[in-house]
């Protein structure tokens, strides 16, 4: 029995999620699958087992979903809380609230295609190798694509640092330049504190040649409990889409000023949703 | 009525099409390395030269030929090492040089998708202008690369000579025996556990269909990726060929195949690379460059190449 099988078989499918599913344009050849491997029948019994539960965990009050754009679109937000669980809540709930349901596609670290079982997962529940012609590929397929333009260093951030946005990447204004693609720009409150992380250990970290190992707040209370994400409530916002012109390879300090306007916003929503939030959990 | 050259025509494939060019009313020069087979299309003269030799230059000069269709790629696990490449590598070399100098107008390589390499950075799809990676991984592939990337550099260095490179996913068929059909025609069919990337195939009728719409064009040149209709995970794939399938962690591979000497064959190393990373090329070019449209899909395909068929029934 192959992964696939053992998915489809035990990962029980969640009503919502499957209607969902159905509802999406359909963009696959006669087999019904995407050249990137997403097959829409094994995805929702995956989002049924991790995206749902996931989503109903940190309860999020999903706002702005109306702002997406139909056809191709770039979802750039702010990335926080040690594990991508951010990425995973925002799909779930472009996937629920989206009107159509949007199927967003995350891409992923390149190391990814070599871990086993994880590659099969990523790859049929619609995530791809985060590599610029990937996603050029996927956008002139009409995709939603979720890109956080801080990588690692946002998500492995400290505490001390929540809410406040490291140095974001160029690539995302070239694709969407190259590409004439709106940038939809989103916030994420609440995952900052599902694992408060205090410091980075380095020395572990190179050892296991991962970006960064977090040591929460709480590691001397709750041992390595404290590496299970605490039930935050999320608060999602999403944007206006903004459009941008000019040349796609043009000089990085050129491209800077554009990423920066589309970091000042998400900086802008981020302040404005916290000053909203009534309580961190 | 055109005289054409056709190498490796003791391959299936290379019949098949020698076959059809026959009845189109063509007239077929057979080359081959190897003897020629029992079972032979009469009407097509078969000449044993390798493509390295003088011999092959005998053949170009008795039949000054309108078109050469070089589908004689030597496979990796016929021939090993230096032989390989002298006919690979230097044989191309001198077929092309050889159809330079007696103006052929036509000349076609078959050559691989193998050469893009399976690598876990792979984007999807692949262009035909992209990097070739195999070299990073799988050295065995070199001259398959070298073959390749000398006839490309033919387009662009001899415009009197039109010249195509095919480079087509796997190729699989009733009357097939390569690599890939060895594989799906073995008793217990080993793959790895926890990958399972997107296959794309070509049927062998799709194949040919695709060397005569190039051979019948008149102004196309270049290098072109050709696939079949859809692709399917290879293990879903394998599953279509019905034999047991046999799950293994990546580390067990080797042991597996030391221990079952007749499924080398159907593995050799640079393949265990394609069961883990996927390998999607883009035949938009071709599409739309030859109005190819294939026929065959990747189930029917598959389900086709399980059983071997004998040429006899062919011809």
């Amino acid at each position: 029995m192959s992964f696939d099988d053992y998915v489809t078989r035990y990962f029980p499918v969640d009503a919502e999620v499957s209607s969902a599913f159905d509802r999406l344009p359909d963009k696959l050849n006669e087999h019904g699958y995407d050249p990137w491997g997403f097959q829409p029948n094994i995805a929702k019994h995956l989002y049924s087992a991790i995206g749902r539960p996931l989503y109903n965990y940190f309860r999020p009050t999903v706002t702005g979903l109306q702002n997406l754009p139909p056809g191709r679109c770039l979802l750039i937000g702010n990335h926080s809380g040690q594990l991508p669980l951010d990425g995973m809540v925002v799909a779930v709930a472009c996937l629920l609230h989206g009107e159509p349901p949007r199927m967003v596609r995350a891409m992923a670290e390149r190391y990814f295609p070599r871990v086993p079982f994880l590659n099969e997962m990523f790859a049929r529940g619609g995530v791809v190798v985060g590599d610029p012609i990937n996603c050029r590929n996927l956008l002139e397929a009409g995709n939603a694509i979720l890109v956080f333009p801080e990588g690692a260093r946002g998500c492995g951030k400290p505490i001390q640092q929540r809410y406040q946005l490291t140095r974001f990447g160029r690539g995302f204004m070239r694709l969407a330049l190259q590409t004439d693609t709106p940038v939809v720009p989103f916030s994420v409150i609440g995952a900052e504190e599902s694992i408060p992380s205090v410091a980075n250990f380095k020395p572990l970290a190179q050892m296991l040649g991962a970006p960064y190992v977090p040591i929460p707040l709480h590691l001397p209370l709750l041992g390595p409990l404290s590496y299970l994400p605490l039930p935050t409530k999320f608060y999602l916002d999403f944007g206006a889409p903004m459009t941008f012109s000019g040349l796609y390879d043009d000089e990085d300090e050129l491209i800077d000023e554009k990423v920066a306007v589309v970091r000042d916003r998400i900086q802008a929503m981020i302040d404005e949703g916290l000053t909203r939030r009534p309580s961190i959990f | 009525m055109a005289t054409i050259i056709v190498t490796g025509i003791a391959g299936s494939l290379a019949r098949l099409t020698a076959l059809e060019l026959l009845r189109r009313g063509d007239e077929v020069i057979g080359v081959d390395y190897r003897p020629k087979p029992d079972t032979f299309p009469k009407g097509i003269l078969f000449y044993r030269a390798s493509y390295n030799k003088t011999r092959i230059a005998d053949v170009f000069r008795r039949h000054k030929p309108d078109a050469v269709l070089h589908l004689g790629r030597v496979a990796t696990r016929r021939v090993d090492g230096n032989k390989r490449f002298d006919l690979n590598v230097v044989g191309s070399a001198k077929i092309q040089e050889l159809s330079v100098q007696h103006r052929v107008k036509t000349l076609i390589v078959l050559s691989t998708y193998h050469i893009y390499g399976a690598h876990p950075h792979n984007h999807v799809p692949i262009l035909e202008d992209e990097p070739v990676r195999a070299l990073q991984t799988v050295p065995e592939l070199s001259d398959a690369i070298q073959l390749d990337t000398q006839a490309v550099t033919w387009t662009y260095r001899h415009r009197a000579m039109r010249t195509v490179v095919l480079r087509p996913s796997n190729v699989i068929g009733p009357h097939i025996n390569n690599t890939t059909c060895r594989y799906l025609r073995l008793p217990r069919i080993p793959y790895l556990l926890g990958f399972n990337p997107m296959w794309q195939f070509i049927h062998e009728t799709d194949l040919l269909r695709a060397v005569l719409l190039v051979l019948d064009s008149e102004d196309r040149w270049g290098a072109f990726n050709v696939t079949g209709r859809g692709a399917l995970p290879v293990v879903e794939a394998l599953k279509l060929a019905g034999a047991p399938l046999v799950p293994l962690l990546p580390g067990f591979i080797k042991p597996y195949l030391r221990l079952n000497p007749g499924a080398r064959p159907a593995l050799p190393g640079y393949l265990i690379d394609f069961l883990k990373y996927p390998v999607m090329v883009s035949d938009q070019r071709f599409r739309e460059g030859f109005g190819f449209e294939p026929r065959v899909g990747v189930r029917e395909a598959v389900r086709s190449s399980v059983t071997r068929m004998p040429m006899d029934a062919v011809l």
